[in-house]
């Protein structure tokens, strides 16, 4: 993967990109999209949690993650991760953005 | 020393702060903690978070902590002999973007405690209220700058930085 020697960790760059293309998501939801085992997911989002990357609330039972707003290098992590989504194959960029739940201007193509 | 149980929460954070210092261990206090100094005891939180702003290794924190009698509960620390919670938010020591230039330090009973200022204080507390919409954090930026001489200019700076300029605008009536 693309960002995998600089993360170390190919999890770390799933979950990532995942949440760079949709803007929050949990760890079920995550595993499942890329096909692979919860838990290793699940131990990764913990890790960027406990680092200030990313947040977590409850939606009901679900641990819903994002990025964290006042992480100090977000701005500058999330043009990282727009450009090594945009290097990644066009069908796993469209599935990626097909569900992205950040609102889109009215008339621009979903 | 004064004993662990009878001491405030500023002066708990200085003791710990002076215990870690003593093994090169510097760690700044941030959060609700820093209102509770700044407004006169007006607000009282309990959470003390030291920011380990120099990225020192997990293991260290908590040898150290245990040396004062502090056990680790996940991710924090409890003491039997007081009912303040101490976390250790892993740095840098930023306000959204921007990196935290200016560390005030306050002569405490216990020792020196190192803080934000009241304007980076201010600051935070807003950073909370604009991305989670936190009333609480709202009247906590209002408490401190009620009781402190704030560089609104530079808050004003900062909001729009982080692309929150309007939402300044629309509270900085209420708070200047």
């Amino acid at each position: 993967m693309l960002l995998e020697t600089l993360f170390g960790s190919k999890n770390r760059e799933r979950i990532l990109i995942y949440l760079q293309a949709r803007d929050e998501g949990y760890a079920r939801e995550i595993a499942r999209f890329y096909n692979t085992d919860y838990y290793p997911i699940y131990n990764q989002l913990a890790k960027l949690e406990a680092g200030g990357v990313i947040v977590s609330r409850k939606v009901g039972r679900t641990i819903v993650f994002q990025f964290n707003p006042r992480y100090a290098l977000l701005a500058e992590l999330r043009a990282l991760l727009e450009k090594a989504l945009s290097f990644y194959p066009e069908n796993l960029q469209e599935q990626l953005i097909r569900n992205r739940r950040r609102p889109r201007r009215r008339g621009k193509p979903e | 020393m004064k004993p662990i149980q009878e001491m405030n929460q500023a002066e708990l954070a200085a003791f710990v702060q002076e215990h870690l210092r003593a093994r090169e261990i510097e760690v700044v206090l941030s959060g609700g903690a820093v209102v509770g100094i700044y407004s006169d005891g007006k607000y009282v939180s309990k959470d003390i978070d030291l920011v380990n702003a120099q990225f020192v290794e997990r293991h260290r924190i908590e040898s150290a902590m245990q040396e004062i009698g502090f056990i680790p509960v996940g991710r924090h620390f409890e003491h039997p002999n007081s009912d303040q919670i101490i976390e250790f938010p892993t740095g840098p020591l930023s306000l959204g973007s921007d990196k935290v230039t200016q560390i005030n330090e306050i002569m405490m009973e216990t020792g020196i405690l190192r803080t934000l200022s009241p304007t980076d204080c201010v600051k935070d507390r807003l950073s909370h209220y604009f991305h989670w919409g936190d009333q609480q954090c709202l009247v906590q930026a209002k408490l401190v700058a009620a009781n402190h001489l704030i560089d609104f200019n530079d808050v004003r700076k900062w909001s729009m930085r982080e692309g929150k300029g309007d939402a300044y605008e629309e509270i900085k009536e209420d708070i200047e």
